[in-house]
């Protein structure tokens, strides 16, 4: 009787073959899925690398360029430059005779050059890369239930 | 049967061998220190690069913002063996552009192919702009054009070029006996030399770094932003600075003089508006400074040459003997043409006797018998203490690099004797440098304040400006002794009149004329100076001017007064300064 019961409540071994083929296939479309989004952000995180180093070689290009440009704007105005432009166009340096001196209210003598602002004035800039290009997923999820707990924890307060 | 399950058994068996074997290579590789030496070689080679990032050196501008000292784009060009496709295409171009030899070039290109050389090979440093875009004309050319049928196409594939800075000095020589140079043909080790670039060598150039980066491009990392090196915004006007070099370079011509220096300070700051010395130098070329200095010469005359600075120097006798009490303007003199001090006489310039005189009679005809006297009424103590108050003996501090400084003898010393209480009064046996002499001289345009002199007027660094504020040394001589020396100075000049007057502008000033020691004694030739301040009633300029060893005449109140004259004539103009009557009709209500 006993013996009865058990085959009456046994599968088919065709059935039993085809769960494990089903679950075979559901943890390797499952691997598969990960391993697929894990190459897409590898992917990506590979190609935003590669343009950062991108435009940070650029970026030391543009640094040098302006600074030569600085220099070349400097050669074009400069004083043995500017006063041969200057009897090309017929001017000749001005003498003392020449003057005429005019007391205009409100125009005070010609103010030392600043070329940054003073120290008072100053607000540190933000890093260049942004923490969302180097922190893991991990990091992205701790830091995310960190703000959450410390958030309502605030909101208790 | 049997048979076949044997043979089944034994491929099974030989199976799991070869697995436990790859298994057990693969382990073993894995855990030997060869494997481990390897990893960390290409870790090394392949996964990260050593970057070591030379910060921009900081400019130098003038008070208003012209560049004096910037840096130029320059190219590294390079050749990577293994990736050249055409050797003789790269060594012919290479050599036409960059007129470097062509054999050693296509040696180069063709390393790979017959030394296996894997080595970046460079070809040439410091190449122009100019020159790498007729490179990338080239590069450009070869990508448009038909491939050949038979043999490599031109190209110019595993040619590299990079940029990097260089100084340079878009003013050429102006000023640079102030900016000093950088030797940046050493690229990896060049330091400013001289002058500003010396001085401020550490903050010019900032702080060199070391970056470790990642050659993978999954692992991101920051490169460190690193500030480029502080920039000086000097106190040098550039159009002054111009228009005195001119001044000074005729005026050295014209009286066949060795040398010239001319200085323009204000009085109540000590910047220095303007410093000319001769002879000029390019800075932008200065592998060629033996040339244009050979051994025992001077870079920068104002601050290096001590030189005995003759009858200037009584303006500090005789400012000191006012403060002191121990004459006043007024006070008679008879001058008899000499005077015994220590044993030994001394006589005036002209070895004549001026009769009775007051001390502006003595100073406007820079009688040496009056002035040692003067000296003499003072005293000894009170008149080296004045000198070391002027800084006599003393480094100014000024903020370039070489200033030199003789040390004041002083009694009690050996070398002191006592006729130098009378030679030093009127400026013989004492050396000072023009700096010296310009920041001691400023305290009569400043009430008796004595200004530290500086070129540096203000720095940016990480991007702020800092001002450098003006610092006052000490109060040398009371306000109103240098209000009295400044009118006594002003008369004598106006009494004689000078070729150092300036139409329209009251000027106070004093000529100089100090003989030239030689191996038996003083000789004829002499250094001719000249220092003068104004307007007399708000100084807003000091000038000296020092001609060494002029031949048109000894006199300088001949060859020095009318380059002061000519030089003030021009800084009116330059710094806006209404003749004195328009300037106090502007001030009255």
């Amino acid at each position: 009787m006993n013996q009865r019961i058990i085959q009456a409540y046994r599968q088919a071994p065709w059935r039993v073959q085809l769960q494990w083929i089903g679950l075979f296939l559901l943890v390797l479309v499952g691997g598969m899925l990960i391993a697929g989004v894990y190459l897409y952000v590898s992917g990506q995180a590979a190609e935003t690398g590669a343009r950062i180093k991108n435009l940070e070689l650029e970026r030391e290009g543009l640094a040098i360029r302006i600074a030569d440009m600085r220099t070349q704007l400097a050669l074009l105005n400069s004083s043995q430059v500017m006063l041969e432009r200057a009897e090309k166009l017929g001017f000749r340096p001005v003498e003392r005779d020449d003057l005429v001196f005019l007391p205009v209210a409100g125009v005070s003598s010609r103010e030392v050059v600043f070329l940054a602002p003073p120290p008072a004035s100053i607000q540190r800039e933000n890093k260049l890369l942004r923490p969302a290009y180097t922190q893991s997923l991990w990091d992205v999820l701790y830091q995310s239930v960190y703000q959450l707990v410390s958030s309502r924890g605030g909101q208790h307060q | 049967m049997n048979g076949g399950i044997w043979r089944m058994r034994l491929i099974g068996a030989v199976f799991v061998m070869l697995s436990a074997a790859i298994v057990y290579q693969m382990i073993r590789i894995q855990n030997s220190e060869h494997s481990r030496q390897l990893v960390e070689m290409f870790a090394k080679t392949y996964n990260q690069q050593v970057r070591i990032i030379i910060p921009e050196r900081g400019n130098i501008y003038d008070r208003w913002g012209n560049l004096l000292a910037g840096n130029k784009e320059v190219y590294e060009v390079g050749i990577a063996p293994p990736q050249v496709v055409n050797p003789e295409t790269v060594a012919r171009d290479l050599a036409a552009v960059l007129e470097v030899d062509y054999y050693d070039t296509l040696r180069k290109a063709e390393s790979y192919r017959k030394e296996g050389n894997e080595r970046y090979e460079l070809i040439k440093d410091f190449v122009p702009a100019d020159k790498i875009r007729q490179l990338e004309q080239k590069v450009s050319e070869y990508q448009q054009a038909e491939k050949p049928k038979k043999g490599a196409p031109p190209s110019l594939v595993g040619v590299y070029w990079r940029p990097h800075l260089i100084r340079s000095y878009p003013e050429n020589e102006l000023a640079a006996n102030v900016l000093g140079f950088y030797n940046y043909l050493d690229r990896w080790n060049g330091r400013g030399m001289l002058g500003l670039e010396e001085q401020y060598n550490n903050l010019l150039a900032g702080n060199k770094q070391q970056v470790i980066l990642p050659m993978n491009p999954t692992e991101i990392q920051e490169i460190p932003e690193i500030p480029p090196g502080a920039s000086l915004i000097t106190s040098i006007d550039r159009d002054i600075q111009a228009a005195m070099e001119r001044i000074i370079d005729e005026a050295v011509e014209a009286n066949g003089a060795e040398s010239g220096t001319l200085v323009v300070m204000d009085p109540k700051t000590g910047e220095i508006l303007a410093m000319a010395t001769t002879p000029h130098f390019n800075p932008n070329e200065y592998w060629r400074y033996g040339e244009i200095f050979p051994v025992g010469s001077y870079f920068n005359r104002a601050i290096s040459q001590l030189y005995e600075p003759g009858s200037v120097f009584k303006v500090l006798t005789m400012a000191a003997a006012i403060d002191a009490g121990a004459v006043q303007p007024d006070t008679p003199f008879v001058d008899v043409g000499a005077i015994e001090v220590g044993g030994i006489w001394i006589y005036n310039w002209d070895r004549g006797a001026w009769g009775p005189q007051d001390m502006v009679g003595c100073m406007q005809h820079s009688l040496n018998v009056c002035l040692a006297w003067v000296a003499q009424e003072l005293g000894p103590t009170q008149f080296y203490k004045y000198l070391q108050d002027f800084g006599i003996g003393r480094y100014t501090g000024i903020d370039l690099a070489g200033e030199q400084v003789y040390p004041l003898s002083l009694p009690g010393d050996s070398n002191w004797y006592p006729v130098n209480l009378g030679t030093n009064s009127f400026g013989q046996g004492v050396a000072t440098t023009p700096i010296q002499m310009i920041t001691a001289i400023a305290a009569m345009a400043n009430d008796g304040k004595m200004m530290a002199p500086h070129v540096v007027k203000a720095y940016i660094q990480d991007g702020v400006q800092y001002t450098v504020n003006p610092r006052v040394i000490r109060q040398v001589v009371k306000p109103e002794t240098a209000r009295t020396i400044t009118e006594m100075l002003a008369v004598s000049l106006e009494n004689e009149a000078s070729n150092a007057l300036v139409e329209g502008y009251r000027i106070a000033g004093k000529t100089g004329t100090a003989e030239i020691p030689g191996p038996g004694g003083y000789t004829n030739m002499t250094n001719a100076s000249f220092v003068g301040w104004g307007p007399v009633d708000d100084p807003r300029f000091i000038v000296y001017v020092w001609l060494e060893k002029p031949t048109s005449s000894p006199w300088g109140s001949v060859v020095a007064a009318p380059v002061f004259s000519q030089a003030v004539e021009e800084l009116v103009v330059l710094m806006k300064i209404p003749p004195d009557e328009i300037r106090q009709q502007m001030a009255s209500p």
